[in-house]
C-alpha cells in the first residue's frame, strides 16, 4: 500500500502518475464515505467524481502540516453537503444545517435489502444529527483519529470524541428498541 | 434474555453496492476530466517529440532537394562558369521573390552554411 507521503511526492513530481496512485488509494473510501451520507449511488458517483476533480485542481492548496487523509475527506464531505444543498435548493449546507430527514432519502437499484441488520444499522446512523453521523462514520468505517475527524468537521478532537460516543449510544439504543 | 446489539454482528458491512467495474470507470472519468489533452503521459511526450523530429528531418531533406532543382534549373548552360559565385548569385536573382524568400527562410539559420561562411572569411 502506497503511503500518503509517497502519493503527495508523486503528484508533485509527475501529476498523472501521482494522481493515479491517489485514486487507487482513495477512490473506494471516498465513494463509500459519500454514499453513506447521500445513500443514492448516482448522487454518490457525482459527488465522488467532483471530489477528485477538486482535489486535483486544488492540490497546491494542501498544507502538509495537516493530515492528507483528513483534507481529502473534508473535500468529500463538502461535496456531499453541496449535493444535498443543491437538492434542497441552496448552494451549500453546513453540518449544522443538515437534518436527519435530508440525509439518505433516496434508495436505488444498488441497494441490498436482503441483509436486514445492515439496513437497520444504516437507518440508525441516518437518524443521527449530521455532526454525530460524520463522527461515527469517520471513526467506525474509515478509522480516522479524533484529530483527523476534527479537521474534517472543522471542530475539536474533544468535541468529536463526545459526538462519536453519543452517536454510538444512540445507535445501540435504536438497534435494541426498533425490532 | 437481554439481546443487546453488538457492532461485531455487522462489522463494516453495508446494504449498498455498486455496478460492476464502477471504480475503474470512476477513475477513468476523473482522469479524463482533470488531464487536458496537452497534459499527456511521458511516453506519449517522447512519441510526439520523435514524430516532430522525423517531420523536421523530412522537411529539411525536401527543401534541400527543392533547392538543388531550383538552382540547377536557373543556372546558365555554360558549365565552365557554373560554380562561380557570380553565377550562383545570378541564379538566385532569377528566382521569383517567393522562391527567394523560401530559400532565406529555410537556410538563414542553417548552422552548417553559417559555419562555412564564417570559415571563408
Amino acid at each position: 500500500m502506497v503511503g500518503d507521503k509517497d502519493i503527495i511526492k508523486a503528484v508533485r513530481e509527475t501529476p498523472e502518475h501521482g494522481f493515479r496512485l491517489l485514486m487507487a488509494s482513495y477512490k473506494e473510501p471516498v465513494y463509500w464515505h459519500i454514499r453513506r451520507l447521500v445513500v443514492s449511488h448516482a448522487d454518490a458517483q457525482d459527488a465522488a467524481q467532483e471530489t477528485f476533480v477538486r482535489i486535483f485542481r486544488n492540490f497546491s492548496q494542501y498544507n502538509e502540516e495537516n493530515s492528507f487523509k483528513a483534507w481529502i475527506f473534508r473535500i468529500a464531505t463538502n461535496e456531499a453537503l453541496r449535493l444535498l444543498g443543491r437538492q434542497k435548493g441552496d448552494m451549500m449546507l453546513s453540518l449544522d444545517e443538515v437534518t436527519a430527514d435530508m440525509l439518505g432519502t433516496k434508495t436505488d437499484e444498488y441497494f441490498d435489502s436482503s441483509d436486514a441488520i445492515t439496513m437497520k444499522l444504516q437507518q440508525a446512523i441516518l437518524q443521527l444529527p449530521a455532526k454525530q453521523q460524520l463522527a461515527f462514520n469517520l471513526r467506525y468505517y474509515d478509522e480516522l483519529s479524533y484529530d483527523e475527524i476534527a479537521e474534517v468537521a472543522g471542530s475539536t478532537a474533544a468535541s468529536m470524541k463526545v459526538s462519536y460516543n453519543i452517536a454510538k449510544e444512540k445507535i445501540i439504543a435504536y438497534m435494541n428498541n426498533n425490532d | 434474555m437481554d439481546k443487546q446489539f453488538n457492532f461485531e454482528q455487522v462489522g463494516k458491512r453495508m446494504p449498498y453496492n455498486v455496478p460492476d467495474g464502477f471504480f475503474d470507470q470512476l477513475e477513468q472519468n476523473v482522469i479524463a476530466e482533470v488531464m487536458p489533452d496537452d497534459t499527456v503521459t511521458e511516453k506519449s511526450k517522447v512519441r510526439a517529440r520523435t514524430v516532430k523530429m522525423a517531420i523536421h528531418t523530412i522537411l529539411a531533406a525536401a527543401a534541400a532537394v527543392a533547392l538543388f532543382f531550383v538552382v540547377t534549373k536557373n543556372l546558365p548552360s555554360d558549365d565552365t562558369q557554373a560554380d562561380t559565385f557570380e553565377f550562383v548569385e545570378l541564379a538566385y536573382n532569377n528566382l521569383s521573390n517567393e522562391d527567394q524568400e523560401f530559400l532565406i527562410d529555410v537556410y538563414e539559420e542553417d548552422v552548417f552554411i553559417i559555419e562555412n561562411e564564417e570559415m571563408n572569411y
